[in-house]
């Protein structure tokens, strides 16, 4: 139990900061890579909402003071944060235990882990650039941006978590 | 008061959702100026600050040879230009024998170098975070220029960094001229192309070619007149009621900043003390 605390927080430190460097990238213009919601992603199943909102809004607060978008991705992580659990019901095997379950490829399988973290995803770049929106006239550039990025993310993200399958199944 | 205590437990995590938007869009929609944000809600927060020092220790060293190369080009203008204005000066000396007008009228500007730690181009709204601050002598609404141009105003101070809103930001907007000429006008990014910006409120008779140099207008003490900012480019929009509307190049590359000046303005701080008392000795008399 300690050790998933511990590694969870590592984690968080590691992702926002890599997110601190990859937010002053937008690839060709319309794709930027948003890694740290995978921390939000794979909180254990059983982690009462509030949890999730509190840690979900502070890593965001921290990602917006870095990028000096203040409120932004604290708003869009809070989203991430309450649809959370629904999601998760929607697409885990209907046998799943929740108690300590980490939602991840090994726990729900490849299709379900895949559909839960590409809605969230879309949920949070969906909130992040609308609200970028509301200075940026070009609507299209938007959707473009949300799609692309999601794209991006849902993958980057499913290759760190082949990546955590792989060393943690051992321990 | 216990049922009360009851509702909020068994709701408590609609009770956070709504604290956590309220927070969040308060931020987002609260502070309308700019220059009054607290810092340690910005890039220039001191744990912010350091940990984007230390990339920039990393990062830093791969752009070193195309800057090194600009700047040896800058070096060769400035050098040209010495030469130049050494020539001409002499010349004007033998034709006026009173020495005592040659002496030159203090500069009430001061550079000081900075390092570009944090930036970006693509947002709306961009910021810059340097490595000055405070204890450098540096203070909000200094101008910020690199070796291209014209890059921002500083926003808000901490100690040893500081947090420049961009010339690519909607808020900031800056007053320019053609060079050579009187035409005046506003100029501001509009979002989208990090390589251009608009200059609009010209007045409708401006003449103007494409390739005309656009520098400050030294109306405001943040930056001196003269300091290039582009070049023209075209007519902006095709449609445009009244004034004219230029489509300029901007002269500094915004996606690559790393050497940075802030520009001191030793005036700056008496004019803003005069305009205060102005406006002061103007509300008395009403």
């Amino acid at each position: 139990m300690t050790r998933t605390v511990i590694n969870q927080v590592i984690l968080a430190i590691v992702l926002v900061l890599v997110q601190v460097v990859c937010n002053k990238m937008m690839l060709l213009g319309v794709a930027m890579p948003i890694v740290f919601i995978y921390v939000l992603l794979r909180l254990p199943a059983s982690l009462g909402t509030s949890w999730v909102l509190t840690i979900g809004f502070f890593l965001g607060l921290v990602v917006d003071i870095f990028n000096d978008t203040p409120g932004m991705n604290a708003m869009a992580a809070t989203m991430l944060a309450t649809a959370r659990r629904p999601v998760f019901y929607m697409f885990a095997p209907h046998d799943v235990q929740e108690d300590g379950l980490l939602p991840g490829l090994d726990s729900m399988g490849v299709a379900g882990y895949l559909r839960y973290a590409t809605v969230l995803t879309i949920l949070f770049a969906t909130v992040l650039f609308l609200i970028q929106a509301f200075t940026l006239r070009d609507g299209l550039l938007t959707l473009e941006r949300i799609v692309a990025s999601s794209a991006l993310s849902v993958l980057l993200m499913l290759g760190m978590d082949s990546l955590s399958t792989g060393t943690t199944t051992d321990a | 008061m216990k049922n009360l205590i009851d509702f909020f437990l068994r709701h408590s995590a609609w009770v956070f959702f709504f604290i956590y938007m309220l927070l969040s869009g308060m931020m987002l929609f609260g502070s309308r100026n700019p220059y009054q944000q607290s810092v340690y809600l910005t890039s220039a927060n001191t744990v912010s600050a350091s940990v984007y020092g230390a990339l920039d220790a990393v990062s830093g060293y791969f752009h070193l040879h195309s800057i090194n190369a600009a700047l040896e080009q800058r070096n060769a203008v400035l050098e040209q230009e010495g030469i130049e204005l050494r020539a001409q000066l002499r010349d004007l000396r033998l034709l006026l024998p009173d020495s005592t007008l040659w002496q030159p009228a203090l500069s009430p500007y001061r550079m000081v170098p900075a390092t570009v730690v944090s930036n970006s181009v693509w947002k709306p709204k961009n910021h810059i975070t340097i490595n000055r601050g405070s204890a450098d002598g540096i203070k909000p609404q200094m101008g910020v220029m690199d070796r291209g141009g014209v890059v921002g105003v500083v926003e808000v101070v901490a100690p040893h960094s500081a947090r420049v809103i961009s010339l690519l930001n909607s808020d900031l907007s800056i007053s320019c001229k053609l060079r050579g000429s009187e035409f005046f006008g506003r100029l501001a990014w509009e979002g989208g192309d990090p390589r251009y910006a608009v200059l609009d409120h010209l007045p409708k008779h401006t003449t103007y070619n494409v390739g005309d140099t656009v520098v400050t207008s030294g109306f405001s003490d943040v930056f001196p007149e003269g300091v290039i900012v582009g070049v023209v480019e075209g007519k902006a929009h095709e449609v445009s009621a009244g004034d004219v509307q230029l489509k300029v190049a901007l002269t500094s590359d915004f996606a690559r900043l790393s050497a940075v000046r802030v520009i001191i303005n030793y005036d700056a701080a008496e004019h803003r003390r005069l305009e205060a008392s102005d406006s002061i000795a103007n509300a008395k008399k009403q």
